[in-house]
């Protein structure tokens, strides 16, 4: 009796572990594309989907308990803590070069770190406090120093960053929490914790390629971890790598060929076995090429090997026989690969007021409406009044509209202004602005200070395209495949605020020598106004003194 | 020089030199206008609250509501406009400070009108700020008004204009005291003849009472102007709390730069009660000339206030040609002038070497500012030394005055 009622649990146990592993699913996907100035894109997308799950009600108690095969368990408490429907959160580091690379698989390409969460409200702890929370935790998750993102670095640009899912249908609405800190840097501390999220750490599938030595020399490398709801499925994990390698510069003999090998010191020697899918993609360009082995599908834009397929390591290799050396491209010569480039710059050399310009150029031949976002730290302050607006010399202040601005507060709150750019057709607006540099107090300057403040990137979205479009113009090549159909952020380089400094060993100087000014002046003062006057014989040498007139009144 | 003349063709003189073409680097200069006074703030808030959004609701703006009223609804601020506000704003000054002078000496007209006119109108303190359409130019303007009725007997006017300046910058709230008791006594110099106080003190009641009235009309009208009361924090606020750390001449900015962050509270509360705790011993020791009185204090909070610019101690310097009785009587005019020449030198110079070349540090214009509070403090100690020496009288030779 009791052996076949332990063959029952054990039957039904069984069969609640299949049943939950059917509930997710987990899918990886390498993606290799080679670059027009002879680099190598790569983007690493491992996607955990839990099936029928929604993100916890803010309002609803935490009773339930948690039990995941494939999806990060570490993600997923701190998601439930926190009751967070969307998050995302990248480490880059390197500017992304969209005039050369084009657009990133991976839309978050800011320098530094980047946090962005919706989170439903209604709870008894309040949004901010779950903010904080949450940034505490993916910083103790992730061992980068993601508790800077304070309030003094938070704003809720939510034009800019829609919900890439949706947002569960509650009675409460959701809100957006942003942060950015350009100056934080990812390196394997951080690669660590995001392996441990996969299911098969860096041991097979295509996370065997992610080799801390080669990522971290890349040109450019980031990574990101994405988390959203989407509607009739469940919610979804991304975590992603994305990385730009220089085969030319690895090469002996100048030339632009690679292999896995050559990029990563390492080759995909088995699949993961849990993994529904594990793909490994290679764009294709467009002059003469070889690649090996030979790929189990193949378009006329990429080559797609099933990894596991052939029961061999895999090592794919990419060469351009014909071609001795890499020739770089001239960079005037070059077509951008965007609808609109971006360059953003700091102007004039005092330390106490500046002038911001953003120059936009309109790639397209049509009109493009852009929209863009600044979030300043108080750190730099704008002048919204000097904002001025030109093309080709001739002030144009009507291609700007001002959506919202909140001006900073010292100490605690950033700028976030949100504006509307319409772009003239293969055109370039310039946009300039006075700020000015505040004073800090000597215990709030960073150490190095004098190399001075990272302040975040500029995103512009251009999202409204004129008429011409629809009349079969070519958008530029190398568009990304993930998110052709969004609005697609793009990201201006970081910019350095050198800010005034104060001697720092001075504290206690400047505190006994102000005193000792103030105390001087005080002690005269209340000396002449205490003593009283009177009137000396001084000419016979030790005479006595002789107060012939004693006037004063006090 | 004709008095009647003089004074107008200063006046011209000045708007000639307003209209003329002034360097935009004076518009941003720390030394003429402070985060509470500076023009460009003033325009960003008048930009803001056009558009809808609450200029207090950022730190930027420090600015009165009185003055976001004014601008953004009755006079449209340009560049022409402002410049010409300005420079009559300095005019009406000079006219309060040779009409002071008149009720001093109970004269119709006097022939040191035009030199009058002249040491405050071609005052570098003065005139720089008012170029760089600082706000602090009326600052002085209404605290020459306000002393100007006061001494007229005028009480209504003079606790509205002072009412008005406490508004705009509340440390002069300390200059209440004693212009309340000059408006129940009289302006006339006994400096030479001290003798305690005539009037009863007890009319001083329902001045006060007047000046808090006039006080809470123009506060009630600030908030209603601005809808909330935010403007109090950011605007009186400031003063006490100091949370725009940008360089001025003063002695506050740097001390507070440097303040280890558990000590900064208690210091600001120190800094503050400084300022208070000369009022009540000037008042008492010059109760026969509360105009005196009122021009020490000046000196006092030129040297020591939260956010000065050059017009602070300009107000006061200029302020010293009412009193020529006392020129003879200056313990070391030498000195405090020379100091004043060093600073004036310095203080530019050093803030251009550390913020804009590069070449210098921080401590260089603190020195700088050192020196300059020096030279405020040796003027002022100069002010109170005559004023008390002068009632020794002249002296024969081989006596000599001293402190016991």
């Amino acid at each position: 009796m009791h052996l076949v009622y332990l063959v029952l649990i054990l039957c039904f146990n069984l069969s609640r572990i299949l049943a939950l592993e059917s509930r997710e699913q987990f899918d990886e996907e390498l993606t290799l594309r080679p670059l027009r100035d002879g680099k190598l894109g790569a983007r690493f997308l491992f996607t955990t989907l839990l099936k029928g799950a929604t993100p916890r009600r803010p309002e609803a108690l935490l009773t339930m308990t948690i039990h995941y095969t494939l999806f990060p368990l570490a993600l997923g408490q701190v998601l439930r803590e926190y009751a967070v429907t969307e998050l995302h959160l990248t480490l880059n580091a390197g500017n992304w070069n969209y005039g050369q690379w084009g657009y990133p698989d991976e839309p978050g390409v800011g320098t530094g770190a980047e946090l962005w969460a919706w989170m439903g409200d209604g709870a008894p702890i309040t949004i901010d406090e779950r903010w904080q929370g949450l940034r505490n935790a993916l910083a103790g998750l992730f061992c980068a120093s993601l508790g800077s993102l304070d309030e003094q670095r938070t704003t809720s640009p939510s034009l800019t960053f829609q919900p890439e899912g949706s947002l569960p249908d509650w009675t409460t609405a959701h809100q957006l929490r942003h942060a950015t800190l350009p100056s934080e840097h990812v390196c394997t501390e951080n690669l660590t914790p995001f392996l441990k999220l996969l299911p098969c750490k860096s041991l097979s599938g295509i996370a065997r390629l992610l080799n801390p030595h080669k990522l971290f020399d890349a040109d450019w490398h980031g990574l990101g971890v994405h988390v959203r709801y989407r509607e009739g499925a469940g919610v979804e994990v991304r975590l992603a790598f994305q990385a730009v390698f220089d085969p030319v510069r690895y090469s002996h003999d100048k030339r632009r060929d690679w292999s896995l090998h050559s990029v990563f010191d390492r080759s995909i020697d088995k699949a993961c076995p849990v993994a529904r899918s594990s793909k490994v993609r290679v764009g294709l360009p467009k002059d003469r090429y070889m690649i090996s082995p030979d790929p189990s599908v193949i378009d006329d834009r990429f080559a797609t090997y099933l990894v596991g397929a052939a029961g061999e390591a895999l090592d794919v290799a990419m060469q351009w026989p014909e071609e001795p050396a890499f020739q770089y491209l001239l960079a005037s010569g070059a077509e951008p690969l965007t609808d609109i480039s971006v360059r953003r710059t700091l102007k004039g050399s005092s330390q106490s007021q500046a002038q911001m310009a953003l120059v936009i150029t309109n790639n397209l031949p049509v009109q493009v409406q852009a929209s863009y976002l600044e979030t300043m730290p108080w750190l730099l302050q704008f002048y919204l009044h000097t904002l001025r607006a030109y093309v080709d010399g001739v002030s144009r202040d009507d291609l700007v509209s001002i959506i919202s601005y909140s001006p900073p507060v010292p100490h605690s709150r950033p700028t976030l202004l949100q504006a509307i750019l319409t772009l003239p057709p293969n055109n370039t607006l310039q946009l300039t602005m006075d700020v000015t540099k505040t004073f800090l107090r000597y215990t709030e300057h960073p150490p190095d200070a004098q190399r001075g403040w990272d302040l975040p990137p500029a995103v512009i979205i251009p999202f409204s395209f004129g008429e011409l479009l629809s009349q079969n113009h070519s958008m530029p090549a190398a568009a990304g495949p993930a998110l052709e159909t969004r609005p697609r952020r793009i990201y201006t380089p970081v910019m350095l605020v050198d800010l005034a400094t104060p001697d720092f060993s001075m504290p206690y100087n400047v505190i006994i020598m102000s005193c000792t000014l103030i105390a001087l002046i005080f002690g005269s003062v209340f000396n002449l106004l205490t003593r009283k006057f009177v009137v000396v014989l001084v000419d016979e040498p030790a005479s006595k003194v002789s107060p012939i007139e004693s006037a004063t009144c006090g | 020089m004709d008095g009647g003349l003089a004074f107008p063709a200063l006046v011209a003189a000045r708007f000639l030199l307003a209209l003329a073409p002034s360097p935009a680097v004076l518009k941003h200069d720390q030394l003429l206008s402070s985060p509470l006074t500076s023009f460009s703030r003033l325009q960003e808030g008048i930009f803001l609250f056009e558009n809808g959004i609450d200029p207090y609701s950022g730190g930027s703006f420090r600015h009165s509501p009185l003055l976001l009223s004014l601008f953004s609804t009755v006079l449209p601020l340009t560049r022409l406009t402002a410049s010409l506000l300005w420079t009559a704003s300095d005019a009406i000054g000079a006219w309060a400070l040779i009409h002071i002078w008149r009720s001093r000496q109970n004269v119709k007209s006097s022939p040191r009108d035009g030199l009058l006119a002249a040491f405050y109108l071609f005052n570098p303190y003065i005139f720089l700020p008012t170029l760089a359409l600082s706000t602090s130019t009326f600052e002085n303007t209404l605290y020459l008004l306000s002393l100007l009725f006061a001494c007229q007997g005028r009480s209504s006017a003079s606790l509205l204009t002072l009412a008005l300046l406490v508004q705009l910058s509340l440390p002069s709230v300390l200059i209440l005291f004693p212009v309340v008791l000059l408006l129940v006594s009289d302006c006339v110099s006994r400096l030479a003849s001290p003798r305690p106080f005539a009037a009863d003190i007890r009319k001083t009641l329902p001045l006060l009472a007047e000046f808090a009235a006039y006080s809470l009309l123009l506060t009630i009208a600030s908030t209603l102007a601005c809808g909330n009361w935010s403007w109090v924090e950011k605007t009186w606020g400031a003063p006490l709390l100091l949370p725009d750390l940008t360089p001025n001449p003063g002695l506050w900015w740097y001390f507070f730069t440097e303040m280890f962050d558990h000590f900064r509270p208690f210091f600001l509360m120190v800094f503050s009660v400084h300022l208070l705790i000369y009022v009540l011993p000037i008042c008492i020791k010059f109760q026969h000339d509360m105009l005196y009185a009122s021009f020490l204090l000046l000196g006092v909070f030129a040297t020591f206030k939260a956010y000065p610019t050059l017009s602070d101690p300009g107000l006061f310097l200029s302020m010293t040609s009412l009193f020529p009785e006392i020129f003879p009587y200056l313990r070391h005019p030498i000195v405090t002038a020379l100091l004043h020449l060093h600073a004036s030198l310095l203080l530019p110079l050093f803030n251009h070497l550390w913020l804009t070349q590069g070449t210098g540090n921080a401590n260089f214009f603190y020195a700088s500012t050192l020196v300059f509070g020096m030279a405020n403090g040796a003027a002022l100690l100069d002010a109170v030394w005559a004023g008390l020496r002068i009632a020794v009288g002249e002296l024969k030779d081989g006596y000599e005055v001293v402190q016991e």
